[in-house]
């Protein structure tokens, strides 16, 4: 793969310090829970990238399997009464599952289809969910809908400053490992398929496997910041699944620059911090959004880092460019 | 000769539309056949049922004595039956070098070639890049190839997976001389060197005559004709009003 220039692992590197130090600046409670979910959100469109923009699998319902983390946490915990760890693990695999399951499906369909399909799968899900009633173990009050169902969690009143460094610990493992897939072997071959299904085929790619492997892989990486989002927030509710997260996730990654994977992680994260953080009401941050997207694409075809990328490639094709 | 590929009664029809009516045809181990035919006469759904991109409606394929004919595509290529593309799809976001190791990691390196040890990934990508004259380009996006590279990368790809067969669908098709040659030259140092047999695609009598040592002509899903290239003069088309292309 074509490695990182220079200047961009300076970048990384600078920004990644920033966040570090930021809690030091004496920030607020409401801004360092901002960041939090900005941390999460990033992961989880990260995650998006790996599906939708390195295999070209365009899933228009990745909230599915954040959403069956965060429930599976929520149900398990107050319902069942597993202990927050367990239910966790348990959320990890049954958001894989989901994976396993929509990626087997999409194995066979291409384009829109795919689009189509977890779109659908992503919806119902939502309205489900929406409508579901779940009844408390002692049958005292109901749960579900638009209120959600609370998580029920080992601690009361956590530190903002530990659930600022658990979520940054694991925004930089889960960018870090997603950066590593993308470009291994395996992440070669989805860049092969979502370049071209046929020629993929015609060079040995057993597409429908592949493409499962990628909807497993951003199943489980969407499953674990519905986990770590579940034990933030202390709530799963139905907008866990809703069509707004999983368009969230495409926007962002546009932004960015699909499947190079550190463009819709930044993109997502400094969007997001910027305009919650702003105090902007939510139906105004999808038109920021939206606004923001339109703006990029106009200066960055390819979203931020794609075009930058693309600039990098074509220099090392001229002559005297940079070597290996 | 012994056989490599064997298929026998293909059909395939998409409604009333009868596109391959019977056709059976053998390449055998280094042989080099030619497939003539003109346009719409089911050469190029032949190659695609031949390679698994299309399952035929009837009739049966065998490669090296197996029945292949439910195996799909990306089956065959690792089983050593690779296949070009007459308008080349190049993957748009890899470089010339990616795409060629995507060949390389699916085709059955391992195989080897008897002589020598099955080498590394990069060794073995450098050394199909050297072979196809791609090298110096190795670090260009495919998409920015001509199109006389985009064919050269055809050939990278087909040869990556160490095959017995290729089966090149109108490789020599919008080439300047230069290419065509290179090309020409290629293909003749790949059926020389490893023993690689084809079934060549195309319009061109006088190529079929130079690089074929059989050809089959084909005219509204049947075969019509089978001799040898020298002989390809003397035949005569019988389909009414059809072009044969350049």
């Amino acid at each position: 793969m074509t490695p990182f220039p220079r200047r961009t692992i300076g970048a990384l590197a600078l920004g990644a310090g920033m966040l570090l130090l930021l809690p030091l600046a004496g920030l607020d409670r409401f801004l360092l829970d901002v960041l939090v979910s900005g941390f999460l959100l990033a992961a989880y469109v990260g995650s998006w990238d790996i599906v939708g923009g390195v295999a070209g699998q365009i899933c228009l319902g990745h909230a599915l399997f954040f959403g069956t983390a965060t429930y599976s946490c929520a149900l398990l915990t107050s319902l069942a009464g597993w202990p927050f760890a367990a239910a966790g693990a348990a959320a990890l695999l049954l958001s894989t599952a989901v994976a396993a399951v929509v990626g087997t499906f999409s194995g066979r369909l291409k384009g829109p289809f795919i689009a189509l399909l977890t779109l659908a799968l992503g919806e119902l899900a939502h309205e489900v969910m929406l409508g579901q009633t779940f009844f408390s173990p002692r049958g005292a009050y109901s749960w579900g809908g638009e209120g959600g169902i609370p998580v029920a969690l080992p601690w009361e009143n956590p530190s903002p400053w530990a659930s600022y460094y658990g979520a940054l610990l694991f925004l930089f493992v889960s960018t870090w490992g997603m950066t590593r897939i993308a470009r291994s072997k395996e992440g070669l071959l989805w860049s092969a398929i979502s370049g071209s299904e046929l020629t993929a085929r015609a060079s040995g790619v057993d597409v429908a496997r592949h493409k499962r492997r990628a909807f497993l892989v951003a199943g489980l990486l969407a499953g674990a910041a519905g986990v770590g989002f579940a034990a933030h927030v202390g709530r799963a509710t139905a907008a866990d699944f809703s069509l707004e997260l999983s368009f969230q996730a495409a926007t962002f990654a546009a932004i960015g620059g699909r499947g190079t994977i550190v463009g819709p992680v930044v993109a997502a994260l400094l969007l997001h911090t910027l305009f919650q953080g702003a105090g902007i009401a939510p139906a105004a941050r999808v038109l920021l959004y939206a606004l923001a997207l339109l703006l990029i694409l106009r200066f960055f075809p390819a979203g931020v880092a794609g075009t930058l990328r693309e600039r990098f490639r074509m220099r090392r094709m001229a002559p005297g460019g940079p070597s290996p | 000769m012994s056989e490599l590929l064997r298929a026998e009664g293909i059909e395939k029809s998409f409604g009333a539309s009868r596109i391959l009516r019977g056709i059976t045809l053998s390449v055998g181990k280094a042989e080099v056949v030619g497939l003539f035919g003109p346009n719409g006469a089911g050469k190029t759904m032949l190659a695609n049922v031949l390679s698994g991109l299309i399952p035929p409606d009837r009739g049966r394929i065998f490669f090296e004595g197996r029945e292949i004919t439910r195996l799909p595509m990306d089956a065959r290529f690792r089983a050593g039956l690779a296949r070009t593309f007459q308008i080349p799809g190049p993957y748009p976001t890899l470089t010339v070098a990616e795409s060629v190791r995507v060949a390389l990691l699916c085709g059955d390196r391992r195989r080897g070639d008897g002589e020598r040890p099955p080498r590394g990934l990069a060794e073995e990508t450098e050394s199909v890049l050297h072979r196809t004259g791609l090298f110096a380009q190795r670090f260009w996006p495919a998409a920015q190839l001509s199109q006389g590279c985009l064919r050269r990368l055809e050939f990278a790809r087909a040869i990556s997976c160490r095959p017995k067969l290729i089966l090149l669908d109108e490789v020599f098709s919008a080439l300047s001389t230069k290419d065509e040659a290179e090309l020409a030259a290629l293909l003749r140092s790949l059926h020389r060197d490893d023993g690689i047999s084809f079934l060549l695609i195309s319009h061109n009598p006088l190529l079929l005559e130079e690089m074929c040592g059989r050809v089959v002509a084909i005219e509204d899903g049947r075969v019509t004709w089978e001799g040898k290239p020298a002989d390809l003069a003397k035949y005569k088309p019988h389909a009414h009003g059809q072009d044969h292309g350049p």
